[in-house]
């Protein structure tokens, strides 16, 4: 969840502090696996058996089952999001502790507490295949303020993560714009301040 | 018994062509499947108290189901032989429950490509019956060659 501050906040200090900031290379929790592509197929009803017939996927140009493009994301981080300090926390298989929350997002102060995702780009360069260990590293390219109805000092974040295969292949990339904002309450309440 | 996909060439494909797309009720079963199929439990998406005391008038539609509708429109279309090489989307409006949405998509060019397959692009989208356009997307794909 994002680093919401209490009093003054400077978006200038914050812009000079982490735009360009990189996290760590880290793995997937874990390979690719079957169960996390039916469930993701499941939700919208894609029969495709590229994603969900070992058989059939193994007679085609990809020579076995892999992830559709947009679970790549997935694969290459901890499970389920946001983190919870539950039972997606721990040690990854290879040994790395997952910090929680383990992204930019996380940390990267911001006024309001509250999230909403607004623009997603992917671009994919090699088939995701089962078995696969993904890795992942995120650069924070920008953040910004910009008004929006639910409350006029939104801080809006724009990352950029690059998505690596176990032969340290670049299979993906994702830039993803999202703005954290206040309740309606505290904005309100900040109105009556001044 | 697995699903057949047709396998479209790049011949096949003509400027303007428009794809076939497909409907979702976005119903209380919907709700939970894009938790489950997402992972995403951020509140927001299924906790009405939680969404309400953000601002928000209902619960919407996360990410991952967003994403992962338009790219079952892109792979269906491509085939089981064809690659997505490009998505891009911008969630301007919310998909909220019990509305109806659709996602539909049109051809917006053709190239040769490079590395043997033919490059297409498209402009791709999810509408629902309330507010209209709510996902605007744009996609590059590849196809197969007719031999």
């Amino acid at each position: 969840m994002p680093k919401a501050v209490e009093g003054d906040y400077d978006i200038e200090a914050v812009r000079a502090e982490w735009i360009g900031k990189k996290t760590p290379r880290t793995s997937g929790r874990y390979p690719v696996e079957y169960d996390p592509i039916r469930r993701h197929c499941h939700m919208v009803e894609d029969e495709n058996p590229l994603f969900l017939d070992p058989e059939f996927a193994k007679d085609t140009v990809y020579g076995g089952v892999i992830s559709p493009p947009v679970l790549t994301g997935y694969f290459a981080g901890d499970g389920a999001w946001p983190p919870t300090g539950g039972p997606t926390q721990g040690k990854r298989r290879s040994g790395e502790e997952i910090e929680p929350p383990g992204s930019i997002i996380g940390d990267v102060p911001t006024r309001g507490e509250r999230l909403i995702n607004m623009n997603v780009a992917w671009e994919y360069f090699a088939p995701v295949r089962i078995g696969d260990q993904l890795s992942s590293e995120t650069v924070l390219a920008d953040v910004f303020e910009k008004s929006i109805r639910l409350d006029p000092k939104a801080v809006w974040i724009v990352t950029e993560r690059r998505i690596f295969n176990q032969n340290d292949e670049l299979v993906a990339t994702n830039t993803n714009t999202l703005l954290t904002h206040r309740r309606p309450d505290v904005v309100a309440a900040e109105a009556e301040e001044y | 018994m697995t699903t057949q996909i047709a396998q479209r060439t790049w011949e096949d494909v003509t400027d303007g062509e428009e794809l076939d797309g497909f409907v979702f009720e976005l119903d209380a079963t919907k709700m939970v499947e894009q938790v489950s199929g997402s992972q995403d439990f951020y509140p927001v998406h299924h906790d009405t108290d939680f969404a309400r005391e953000a601002g928000h008038a209902e619960i919407f539609y996360n990410t991952g189901f967003t994403q992962a509708t338009l790219s079952r429109l892109l792979t269906d279309w491509v085939g089981t032989d064809g690659w997505v090489k490009k998505m891009s989307f911008q969630m301007r409006k919310m998909n909220i429950p019990n509305d109806k949405i659709h996602a539909k998509g049109v051809v917006t060019g053709k190239s040769e490509g490079d590395g043997g397959m033919g490059e297409v692009t498209l402009d791709i989208w999810l509408e629902n019956d309330r507010v209209g356009i709510t996902t605007p997307a744009e996609a590059t794909v590849l196809l197969p060659h007719r031999d």
